[in-house]
């Protein structure tokens, strides 16, 4: 299952990355490749983006389910593929280290289906490791830019 | 025009050869195989050109590989079924004697002296298998073997590679049905290529071990020429700023096509090719450079035609990419213009059924088949086949057009409903008759080439159960296939009909040497190879040209 997990620490409070990361329109337009997103209810959400695997680029759309949200530390969520035949979920995880630092870890999973899953998945381990890192990074880099922290 | 001398050049070698693609490795290779300095200029970040992008299939008649797996073949049936293709039309008819003479030396060559390795593919046979003068126990198209890209070590990732081909070969069903899908996860997995990939990777490795100096991302932009017309160097560009590249034996034009280039284009092709499937640097830059030398021109109305489709949602380079599609030479499918009409038979060869896109009506005063055509399919074909990137069982995506009635998807497409209704009712009833009187489907060879030719059964089925899909069909090229003319020995051909000294032309950037014939698999690149190898021997062994330094100084 192609999967990746990323870990940042930030000197931000737990409380002021949770306001952050709980309104998914803050940080929607930081996933790479984001085209657009539409909030259909608390819990559901459906996303466009272009994927760059490299030798291509794949314009996909899928649904996000929220399962579960621990206030101030952890919210998961499942996907799967609206256009394209794929599964997965993640978390963002917030971790207090001190009032002022925080450790914030994204994790995102993502399987294909069908015939060519097999294929697919083989492109997919690079990519999905290689998106969790650099969504992560742009969320604490625009945290740290909201909370003025200079790194 | 071509550039003036320099002041001074910044390199000089023996040979430079403007491309990457097969026509341009064989050359490159050749030429040092004389004992010549080479250097090759690409345009575009990758290696490999159209030719890494393609099946990497050469059809090359006799060759070894035929030979080994006991596939009789001879020199007068190989050039008495080309000549039944051309018609006539070839540019020169003593190329098809040159190439069928040189292609099979071409192979030995390479296989003796190169990593290059290619099989006969089994099960596969000629795209004319139908006709009389064709090849009937086999093939003359040979897939190369499966390559390790770890040998070339970090230029691996810069060869180029076409998204939708798997790393399988073409008897292992790469470029049409039967995939198997773990055997390519493993082959990704150990960085194993096949087709297109594999031809350049292990032409690259050849080119590596002859010391060849391969620069990326450094277009060929003007020749420069002495005072008698003479081509002694190349003005190519990179980073921004232009080099001067003196050649002690001659450039080899070798860089691709024009099919990017709208303007010349519709300057020179029949029809008007709007999505072209190679890689996006074939922009005509040797073709411009010949012509600005005083080159003569031959085959320009030609080019390697497909009837391309379209995923919106995959790209190549920033552009949507044009694909191969499917589902033409399916039972429950037609392909309708406009007005709703059938116009052709829709399962004959890539390259050939562009060509009934042209079609002028004198009366009208409109050509009825311009791109884009529809190919009309019911529920029955989208649950067996493989359409562009939709599989069987799966829903199909949102940017297909569906819909209940032909009326209702007729109107949504922008087709005349009414001739839609009327073909697919006469086609029904051609169907029904196992029989297509108005253009023949189920009689060609190719529409079933891995069912043993076309028949009723396989390629003739109803469109009656809904819901109905339509999907564009555009006007597409693979590249192609004119330029400036050349001689026997590979020397580009001036105007007047002398030969312009230090000049050099091979593969798409040339004149194609078999005129508008695509012969089979590999009707492309079988006889660039051939005119690449036939112009680095005689590149490579021409006597060096003696730079000296007041020479380089005399502006």
């Amino acid at each position: 299952m192609p999967n990746g997990t990323h870990t940042v620490e930030l000197q931000v409070p737990i409380e002021n990355i949770w306001n952050f990361v709980s309104d998914m329109n803050n940080w929607a337009p930081l996933v790479p490749g984001y085209i657009e997103h539409e909030i259909l209810s608390e819990k559901q959400s459906t996303w466009k983006f272009k994927g760059d695997l490299g030798f291509m680029k794949k314009t996909v759309k899928l649904q996000i389910d929220i399962l579960e949200w621990i206030e101030p530390s952890k919210v998961t969520f499942d996907l799967k593929g609206l256009s394209d035949n794929f599964t997965g979920g993640g978390y963002f995880e917030a971790e207090k280290i001190t009032d002022a630092a925080t450790r914030m870890t994204g994790h995102l999973d993502i399987t294909a289906g069908g015939m060519m899953g097999a294929m697919i998945n083989t492109i997919l381990k690079n990519f999905v490791p290689e998106t969790a890192q650099q969504l992560t990074e742009a969320i604490a880099g625009k945290i740290n830019e909201i909370e003025g922290v200079t790194v | 025009m071509p550039a003036n001398r320099p002041a001074t050049w910044d390199h000089e070698v023996d040979v430079v050869v403007l491309g990457t693609g097969g026509a341009a490795f064989v050359s490159a290779v050749l030429a040092a195989d004389q004992g010549a300095e080479v250097l090759m200029l690409e345009k575009t970040h990758q290696v490999g050109g159209t030719t890494a992008f393609s099946g990497g299939v050469p059809w090359i008649p006799m060759n070894r590989y035929m030979k080994e797996a006991g596939i009789e073949d001879d020199r007068e049936s190989a050039i008495t079924f080309i000549k039944r293709l051309t018609q006539g039309k070839e540019p020169d008819p003593k190329f098809i004697d040159l190439f069928v003479d040189n292609g099979h030396v071409m192979i030995d060559y390479l296989h003796e002296n190169t990593p290059v390795r290619f099989a006969t593919p089994k099960g596969y046979s000629e795209y004319y298998g139908h006709l009389p003068e064709a090849l009937k126990n086999g093939t003359r198209s040979l897939d190369p073997e499966p390559f390790d890209l770890n040998q070339v070590g970090e230029w691996g990732p810069l060869v180029r590679q076409n998204p939708v081909f798997p790393p399988l070969t073409l008897a292992e069903g790469g470029a049409v049905g039967g995939i198997d899908f773990m055997k390519i996860a493993e082959r990704m997995e150990n960085n194993i290529v096949t087709m297109g990939r594999s031809l350049i990777g292990a032409l690259l490795k050849g080119a590596l071990e002859r010391g060849i100096d391969i620069q990326l991302n450094t277009p060929g932009k003007e020749l420069v020429l002495d005072d008698e017309g003479k081509v002694i160097g190349v003005v190519a560009e990179k980073d921004g700023e232009k080099i001067f590249i003196g050649a002690r034996k001659g450039v080899v034009l070798a860089s691709g096509g024009f099919e990017w280039n709208q303007e010349l284009i519709k300057t020179f092709l029949k029809g008007h090719v709007t999505h072209p499937m190679s890689p996006p640097g074939n922009e005509g830059d040797g073709l411009i450079m010949a012509m600005e030398a005083g080159a003569a021109l031959g085959n320009m109305t030609e080019a390697w035609y497909y009837p391309t489709m379209q995923d919106p949602t995959f790209e190549y380079e920033d552009h949507v990419m044009n694909q191969t599609g499917g589902g033409r030479f399916g039972p429950n499918s037609i392909i309708v213009n406009k007005h709703g009409k059938r116009f052709a038979h829709e399962g004959t060869t890539y390259n050939d059924l562009p060509r009934s896109f042209f079609e002028y009506d004198p009366v009208a005063l409109e050509y009825p088949n311009e791109a884009p055509n529809w190919m009309i399919f019911d529920q029955q074909l989208k649950d067996s086949q493989m359409i562009i990137t939709m599989m069987p069982g799966e829903e199909a995506p949102e940017w297909v057009d569906r819909a209940d009635s032909l009326r209702e998807l007729a109107e949504k497409i922008g087709v005349n409903p009414d001739g839609l209704e009327a073909s697919v009712a006469r086609w029904n009833e051609h169907v029904e008759n196992g029989v297509d009187p108005d253009f023949h489907r189920g009689t060609t060879h190719f529409e079933n080439i891995l069912g043993g030719g076309g028949n009723a059964e396989a390629n003739l089925g109803k469109i009656e159960k809904g819901p109905f899909y339509a999907i564009p069909v555009h006007l597409g090229a693979l590249g192609t296939n004119g330029g400036p003319r050349i001689n026997e020995k590979g020397e580009v051909i001036s105007l007047r009909g002398n030969v312009i000294d230090g000049l050099y032309a091979a593969g798409n950037a040339a004149m194609g040497i078999l005129g508008p014939v695509y012969t089979s698999a590999g009707g492309t690149i079988g006889p660039a190879m051939t005119m690449g190898y036939i112009v680095g021997k005689e590149v490579g062994a021409k006597e060096a040209r003696e730079i000296k330094e007041a020479e380089a100084l005399a502006l």
